[in-house]
Order: C-alpha cells, then sequence, then structure tokens
C-alpha cells in the first residue's frame, strides 16, 4: 500500500488548493478524484467571481489549477473512495481501485445535485433528465421542457433555457410533470457526498460535515474543505479559503 | 470500430474530457474517433438521440454496442472499451 503524508478526497477547487499548500510545505500529497478535477465549476462557461481572472471558464480555471498542483508536485489517481479508517500508523483510505495509507486527511468531496424522487421518476418515463440546463439545454432548441424547482438555481437554469426554448415550464419537486415537456430540468438543491464518511467523522443532520473555519472534525488528523463542510457560502473562493486552512492545520498536525 | 464523441464549445465537462479523448485516441489507433459538434451537426445529434452531452457513442460496424454520458476519466474509458 503506497503511503503519503496527506491524502486528499477530492479534486475540486478545495482539494487541489490544499494539494497545492501541502506540496509546498515538503508533504507528500496524494489528490483522489472519482470524476475529473474540477468538481461543480466545471459546468460554468463564464466566472465572474474569481478575482484576477474575469469571464474564465471552470474549465479552463480547473485545468489551470490542476497543472499547478502536478507541476508543483502532488499526485493524483482516479479513484472513488468508499471507505476511509484508522489503523496504528494513521489512515488507510480504500478506493474501488486501491488502497493508500496517509498520515492526515483532508475531505473535499463536494456535493451533487438532489435527484428527483422514483415517484417523479414514473411521471419522466423515458424522457431525459438534466441536472444542467447549461450543459444540456442546446439540445432543446425550440422545445417544451420543465424545470423542477423554486430556489436560485432554478431561476438561473429558466432564465437560461427562456433563450433556447419554445416554452420553459416550472414546477415544485411534488407535482406532476407536464405532458408535453420533452425534457425534464432538475435543480432541487444539492446533496453532500459523504456516504463513505458516515460512522467515522460527525456529520450534521444533511450530511456535511461538521466543522468551523478551522475545517478540522471530530477526528483528530482529517480536515474537510469546501462544499462538504456545514458552512453559509459555497463559492469558489472560500473552496480555496478552505483548502489553504485545512493544508495548513493538516501540516500543523504532521509536525 | 468507431467512436463518436458528442460535443459542443461551451460545454465545460466536453472541454474537460478531451485531454482525457485525445490520450485514448493514441492508446488505441485501430478505434476511428468522429467528433460531432452538435450546434453543427444538429440532424446526427437527434438521429443518435443525444440527450446530454458529452455524450460518447462506440459503433461496430455500424451498430451502436455502448454509449457514455458525461465526463470520466481515462481509466474508466479504458474500462468501458474494454468490455465491448
Amino acid at each position: 500500500m503506497k503511503k503519503y503524508d496527506i491524502v486528499i478526497v477530492g479534486a475540486g477547487i478545495a482539494g487541489m488548493t490544499a494539494a497545492i499548500y501541502a506540496v509546498r510545505a515538503g508533504k507528500k500529497v496524494l489528490v483522489l478524484e472519482e470524476r475529473v478535477q474540477g468538481g461543480q465549476i466545471i459546468n460554468t462557461i463564464n466566472i465572474e467571481n474569481w478575482p484576477g481572472d474575469l469571464g474564465v471558464s471552470g474549465a479552463d480555471l480547473s485545468q489551470k489549477i490542476y497543472a499547478q498542483m502536478v507541476e508543483l508536485g502532488a499526485e493524483v489517481e482516479f479513484d472513488k473512495v468508499i471507505k476511509i479508517s484508522v489503523d496504528d500508523e494513521g489512515f488507510v483510505v480504500d478506493g474501488e481501485d486501491d488502497s493508500y495509507k496517509a498520515s492526515a486527511v483532508i475531505i473535499a468531496s463536494g456535493t451533487e445535485p438532489r435527484k428527483l424522487s422514483d415517484e417523479m421518476m414514473k411521471d419522466v418515463g423515458k424522457r431525459p433528465v438534466s441536472y444542467c440546463a447549461t450543459c444540456d439545454g442546446a439540445l432543446y432548441k425550440g422545445k417544451k421542457v420543465v424545470v423542477v424547482g423554486h430556489g436560485n438555481s432554478a431561476e438561473h437554469e429558466i432564465k437560461y433555457l427562456k433563450g433556447i426554448c419554445s416554452e420553459v415550464y416550472n414546477i415544485h419537486h411534488d407535482d406532476p410533470i407536464p405532458a408535453d415537456a420533452e425534457a425534464i430540468f432538475v435543480a432541487i438543491g444539492r446533496l453532500p457526498l459523504t456516504d463513505y464518511l458516515k460512522g467515522f467523522v460527525e456529520l450534521d443532520e444533511k450530511g456535511y460535515v461538521i466543522s468551523d473555519e478551522d475545517c478540522k472534525t471530530s477526528v483528530p488528523g482529517v480536515f474537510v474543505a469546501g462544499d462538504v463542510r456545514t458552512k453559509n457560502l459555497r463559492q469558489l473562493v472560500t473552496a480555496a479559503s478552505d483548502g489553504s486552512i485545512a493544508a495548513t492545520n493538516a501540516i500543523e498536525y504532521l509536525g | 470500430m468507431e467512436l463518436l464523441d458528442f460535443y459542443a464549445d461551451w460545454c465545460g465537462p466536453c472541454q474537460m474530457l478531451k485531454p482525457t479523448l485525445e490520450e485514448f485516441e493514441k492508446a488505441h489507433p485501430e478505434l476511428k474517433i468522429t467528433r460531432v459538434n452538435i450546434d453543427e451537426e444538429e440532424e446526427l445529434a437527434e438521429k443518435y438521440g443525444v440527450s446530454g452531452i458529452p455524450c460518447l457513442v462506440f459503433l461496430k460496424d455500424g451498430e451502436e454496442v455502448a454509449r457514455k454520458v458525461g465526463v470520466m476519466p481515462l481509466k474508466k474509458l479504458e474500462k468501458v472499451y474494454e468490455k465491448i
């Protein structure tokens, strides 16, 4: 089993920033990512609140930060983490493909869109369901679609789709789906990706990892950064901020 | 064997998949990869019933044998290909 000073779960902005700080402090760092570096931000075309790079796309920003992290010496494996446990020397992080030893762990696994209920999926039938209007909206040019949800992100999706589709219905998450809607866009909030942490660190009732600005969890040596942490403002800059704090405290923990 | 890669210029996940596909292409010269811009080739996207991108459609003798929607690491892509 390969051994690292710090294993970081998730290569979003929080995880990658943590990696940059940790490798610059001379630590041996592994970043584990299930899908692709960048996390949620890769769906955003035009970012206007990341200082110093007005209008950068999420994909470009992610590639830049990824290149920086790798250049500085962080290792990356594409593996889905399924369990973390404690052993005599520190922690064992089990992925689907391999296991990794770590003296400290930083959790930065982020969130995923909340899915439609099984009941609603019956109503959907064979129609396509999308959780990203900016990704898939253009496939429904001039067609009728429905947006499920009423929050800020739903409003954003509706505005975007109105520029493309002939009709954009809007319903609550428990309303019937209009029969003539050809695609269903879902924006009913997000959920933390923390199933693999149940019984290991303390989670709140929604599943977020409980911590405050120091990014420490209920387990010494385990830190948390980014959207997966209990916090009020989930933004790129607060993800990066968490990453630096989690890494700095992990470095201090390692001594 | 052929691989259709449905993408769009404005699609972030498609951009993230691009370098992965380029590596995949190098490793598999036997595979013909065709990039399909869904804004320019709407009919083709409709013919294959593409409902989300990036969308990879594997064809064997012109028949669809596998389909994957969404971005994925090279390792996963190799696994999909092995199974065919």
